[in-house]
């Protein structure tokens, strides 16, 4: 009982980093109906941009000389920004010139998983294959609750994880931005005549989304801090399949995909041999796509005349 | 041209636009005056649609784009506009061909979303206006609007337009799966509007309709204007009833 109860611990907060990651496809796909294969090495950048300016605070001997706690909330905020920065670069450099020129989606789609290779080589090429470890930001603590030890660390990403589901919610349903998004999803043509400037909603859908990515890049990064350039590649497609189960474009949807699929992961690898783990856990999800094509929070799509 | 320049609010001159390579409209020219009616008719295919989403600089690949001519709004050109700021600015907007409401959202979210450029509070009073207007729209004003019937997608559209607090109304095809009763509705809503000061562009397929309450018709044929004239004037040359219209 303990043991399956430590182990759903685990899938809690494995799966918050896949709910994070995945929310960020799901807001993009929403209002631009474009998969947006980078956002997996967003993530990767996340965590490097964390690295930097974590390093950069704490150094003893540097202009800083930060104590742990200050560098903590200082990275956080600096981390989603900049994040958020790179994101809405991509879009702007990358997908608006296409769609500007109304291209096709299948190259919109080719250039999405170019860019996160431009991104995965060009710090490969920059920072050289070397790993690089995030310094301690948080001082350990481990609760030990009826035989379950709980590090504080898990409980935080758990809880950011569920604030940040929460926030967004909130933002898509009660304010005039998220309503926008909502309707850009159901239908683009006619937001415009609304006099909504349609870019505006587009930066602000890539900025929420790669921010958020850069604070799952970040408290990975604090959960198992070795970095490398394709850390993003594995983690970003199990999320973006999180995304499409749960129903991509619905954000309910791809928080409950990402835990559903750390939960399968986490108990297939803890009563079967660990190697069988992705096996297992994409034939469930597979299952469930078949049963719903939709995802569990996808409705199909009509088209109305 | 008749009537002062000043009371012109929108000219079109020699406009040619298309699709890619295919050229849609091959050199149109009209006017629209403040305060007036003026309709577009044609049979299909003859560049109605086309013409009224080049009007409102919406952008490829599903407007035109424009190759040759202008198009001017109180004397100045809007070909380098962006089609919100037309509507923002400007203070023109259109009902789209299919209503292209927001059927995701509730019918007081997409009136709400239409007034994006202004203080919540300012609405309260707009909002009332188009209730007054629609009743059916207030009694609806919680429900998510794709489970509307078809003439309450069109009051809709209507009134998320009117939302904008448009000068200039562009409606494309309003009729359209409207039964005729509902369609009498609708054009008599439109001619209140126009005593209240609204100028409006009406497309439509439905010519005897639109040229009733039109004070002036444009007869589109294949990308060309072949006809003009006002609209009981139109009405009544059975050669281009016959002709053009099918009717």
């Amino acid at each position: 009982m303990e043991i399956l109860l430590q182990h759903c611990v685990n899938a809690l907060q494995w799966g918050s980093f896949y709910a994070l990651i995945a929310l960020g496809y799901t807001l993009v796909y929403g209002v631009l109906r474009l998969i947006n294969f980078a956002h997996g090495d967003i993530f990767m950048v996340g965590a490097y941009i964390a690295f930097f300016i974590s390093t950069t605070l704490l150094a003893k001997d540097g202009a800083f000389a930060l104590s742990m706690d200050t560098t903590l909330a200082l990275t956080i905020p600096l981390t989603v920004l900049l994040t958020s920065l790179v994101g809405v670069t991509l879009e702007r450099i990358a997908y608006r010139p296409l769609r500007r020129k109304g291209a096709h989606r299948l190259y919109v789609v080719i250039t999405a998983l170019m860019c996160g290779l431009i991104l995965e080589n060009g710090n490969l090429a920059l920072l050289g294959a070397s790993r690089r470890t995030l310094p301690q930001l948080l001082e350990k603590h481990v609760y030990s609750l009826g035989g379950i030890a709980v590090t504080n660390l898990k409980i935080w990403v758990i809880l950011a994880a569920f604030a940040v589901f929460v926030l967004l919610q909130l933002a898509v349903t009660r304010t005039r931005i998220g309503m926008a998004m909502r309707a850009v999803s159901y239908d683009r043509f006619a937001l415009p005549l609304m006099g909504i400037p349609m870019d505006w909603v587009i930066v602000f859908t890539f900025m929420v989304g790669s921010g958020i990515a850069g604070l799952g890049g970040l408290l990975f990064a604090m959960s198992y801090p070795v970095l490398e350039p394709y850390m993003g590649v594995m983690t970003g497609w199990k999320a973006f399949i999180a995304a499409v189960v749960g129903g991509i474009g619905d954000i309910r949807g791809a928080f409950a995909g990402g835990f559903l699929l750390a939960f399968v992961e986490i108990m297939v690898a803890a009563f079967l041999p660990s190697t069988f783990r992705d096996l297992f856990a994409f034939s469930i999800l597979l299952l469930i796509l078949w049963k719903r094509p939709t995802g569990i929070f996808g409705t199909p799509l009509t088209t109305k005349i | 041209m008749s009537g002062s320049p000043s009371n012109t609010v929108l000219e079109v001159v020699d406009l040619k636009a298309g699709y890619g390579k295919i050229e849609a409209l091959h050199g149109v020219s009209f006017h629209v005056k403040r305060g007036e009616i003026v309709t577009l008719i044609g049979a299909n295919g003859a560049g109605k649609s086309t013409t009224l989403k080049a009007l409102m600089r919406l952008t490829p690949p599903e407007s035109p784009t424009v190759t040759e001519g202008d198009i001017r709004f109180d004397g100045a050109s809007i070909l380098n506009m962006d089609a919100h700021v037309v509507v923002d600015k400007l203070g023109m907007t259109l009902v789209p061909e299919g209503r292209r409401i927001f059927g995701n959202l509730t019918v007081l979210e997409n009136l709400q979303l239409a007034a994006w450029t202004r203080r919540k509070q300012d609405t309260r009073q707009d909002l009332d206006r188009i209730f007054d207007l629609f009743p059916r729209l207030s009694e609806r004003a919680r429900q998510r609007s794709d489970t509307l019937s078809g003439g309450e997608q069109q009051m809709l559209a209507v009134g998320r337009a009117l939302m904008t607090q448009c000068s200039v109304l562009l409606l494309d095809e309003p009729s359209m799966g409207l039964a005729p009763l509902l369609m009498y509705e609708m054009f008599r809503t439109l001619k209140q509007l126009n005593e209240e000061g609204l100028t409006i562009v009406v497309v439509e397929q439905n010519a005897r309709l639109a040229l009733t309450v039109a004070d002036r018709g444009y007869v589109l044929d294949t990308g060309q204007i072949v006809a003009e004239g006002g609209g009981k004037e139109l009405l009544a040359r059975p050669e281009i009833m016959s002709a053009y219209l099918g009717a």
